[in-house]
């Protein structure tokens, strides 16, 4: 569903990506993991259309993404998380659900007033059930700024799937978490994968990468090293070489 | 006593208008960051395309408003789209200064639309005055006050329950975030640029109406009467531009009374470089600046 062909990124003389190719599948949960400055953010970066690619082609649903401005491939179905967490701090948890979920709907099939008020019967009923999924049913009317930092997270996460996206790119949705957070959020992303959604994770917590992703595309210098299932991937001599050092484990 | 009162009251009447230019630009800064110094300007081109009107073919005063919002407006997109649009959005510098240089083609425009300078405007109605014991009121200033008060109004709905408002404060809050939840900054930020030339529109016929006179000075005066109320109530802070609005009236018609005519502006000045010392942030901004938060935050 979503195709990397030889995709080249240079910032000035800086390679930070050099000829990736990624094949993701409908409905897979596919890691992409490298140590640090190896050009994973700048994959997805360039997946979201923040700057356009050097070279190379990025093909999502058949359709060739060269071009499409980054709130357009939204609608296009492709959503993403942020590393350092970007929420809207002073809207309410309710509020920035509305935007992305809004955002997502196509505008013209709404009468005008609804477009206007921009909240109709049918996005409250879907931003409840989200809601609910991600336990913030309480925090609805709470200011995002004042949410703590787990919560903040969640809905971090809750706000891509609000925009009921067809790939969703998580950008180390583990960042700062303890091991029980990372549990719950391995739950979460399953349970986002089974309504359907095809997921890209780039992360550096083995553990969630390890227990959640179908395949696992390992990249350094903004090359692919390796590829496999979290099996191969761990028991592979080249990636134990670039990114746990010399012995197979878990660095957490 | 009397007076004191009195001139608060003229005050608050005369400072609703400038409340209104000062949200203008408090809602671009809150939304782009950006300071638009042509909105005066581009106002002062509305007035003069309604006053062209209504020399020529000596229309309805309440269409000759209606002329005047509609020329703002395009002028205002005009504006949007050579100074602010997406592509220059991340060079806060160029905005600024090309809003500056295209305040220059707007006067010129004006004074060729019409080279006499200064041009009758009409009013809505003639003039009245209202006596409630020992004050009064005259009804040009009573029914700019009531427009402003209504602006205002509308101004909270639109940002705070409408669809269109909740885009606007996502762009202002996290302008990239907003674009990967699907927000179109760029047409969001047109909007806005229609929203606040509305505004400004109204803003300038009021206070136009009550002076029956153009110039193409206005633009200048519009300009400075709107950062000065904002600069007073603190920058991109929607109360504090009302606030800001409301007391420099007040400061400008307690001056023109006690000191006279000639002291009007500088006094406003005075009070100005006096916030400036201690409350820089102004007086609704001032918070912000101790939390290290960023104003503009505020919309």
């Amino acid at each position: 569903m979503l195709e990397l062909k030889g995709v080249t990124k240079r910032f000035g003389g800086v390679q930070a990506v050099n000829g990736l190719d990624i094949s993701v599948a409908e409905n897979e949960i596919f890691g992409l993991i490298g140590p640090n400055g190896s050009g994973k953010s700048t994959t997805v970066n360039l997946i979201c259309g923040i700057y356009p690619v050097t070279a190379g082609e990025i093909v999502f649903n058949g359709k060739n993404l060269a071009g499409l401005p980054p709130h357009k491939r939204l609608r296009a179905g492709i959503a993403r998380t942020f590393q350092n967490i970007r929420l809207f701090p002073n809207l309410t948890v309710w509020q920035n659900l509305l935007v992305a979920r809004n955002s997502m709907e196509d505008v013209h099939s709404q009468s005008f007033l609804a477009r206007w008020l921009g909240e109709t019967r049918h996005t409250r009923g879907e931003i409840e059930s989200i809601l609910e999924f991600s336990d913030l049913a309480d925090k609805a009317d709470d200011l995002a700024s004042n949410l703590a930092f787990g919560e903040q997270r969640r809905l971090e996460l809750a706000r891509a799937a609000a925009a009921k996206p067809r790939l969703l790119l998580l950008d180390e949705p583990a960042a700062g978490m303890n091991r029980e957070e990372v549990q719950d959020l391995i739950h979460r992303v399953r349970g986002l994968r089974d309504s359907g959604i095809t997921i890209l994770l780039v992360e550096h917590v083995m553990q969630l990468v390890m227990n959640v992703t179908d395949r696992i595309c390992v990249i350094n210098f903004g090359q692919k090293i390796a590829q496999g299932t979290p099996d191969e991937i761990q028991n592979h001599s080249a990636v134990q070489e670039a990114y746990f050092g010399t012995t197979a484990g878990d660095p957490d | 006593m009397t007076d004191f009162l009195q001139n608060c009251i003229d005050g608050v009447m005369i400072g609703s208008s400038y409340a209104l230019l000062a949200l203008g630009f408090t809602i671009i800064f809150g939304v782009m960051r950006r300071l638009n110094l042509s909105f005066g300007p581009t106002i002062m081109l509305g007035a003069f395309g309604g006053a062209w009107l209504y020399l020529h073919f000596n229309i309805n005063p309440w269409l000759v408003l209606l002329a005047c919002i509609v020329f703002t407006v395009a002028a205002g997109v005009y504006v949007e789209r050579l100074c602010f649009n997406a592509i220059k959005r991340n060079v806060a510098i160029t905005s600024m200064v090309s809003s500056f240089v295209i305040w220059m083609q707007l006067e010129e425009i004006a004074i060729h639309i019409l080279p006499d300078r200064t041009s009758p405007f009409p009013p809505l109605f003639a003039s009245l005055s209202f006596e409630a014991g020992p004050f009064y009121v005259r009804s040009e200033y009573l029914f700019m006050f009531a427009v402003a008060v209504a602006a205002v109004f509308a101004v909270e709905r639109i940002l705070h329950r409408t669809w269109f408002g909740l885009r606007l404060r996502a762009v202002a809050e996290d302008p990239r975030a907003a674009a990967y939840m699907g927000i179109n900054a760029g047409r969001v930020s047109v909007y806005a640029f229609v929203l606040v030339s509305v505004l400004g529109a109204v803003a300038g016929y009021l206070i136009l109406a009550a002076d029956q006179q153009v110039t193409p000075f206005f633009g200048l005066w519009a300009t400075f009467k709107g950062l000065i109320a904002m600069m007073l109530g603190g920058m991109g802070s929607l109360p504090g531009a009302i606030i800001g609005g409301l007391l420099l009236g007040v400061i400008e018609t307690q001056s023109l009374w006690y000191f006279g005519n000639e002291y009007k502006d500088l006094a406003a000045y005075l009070v100005l470089f006096l916030m400036l010392i201690a409350r820089p942030g102004g007086i609704m901004g001032q918070r912000l600046v101790e939390r290290r938060r960023l104003a503009f935050r505020r919309v």
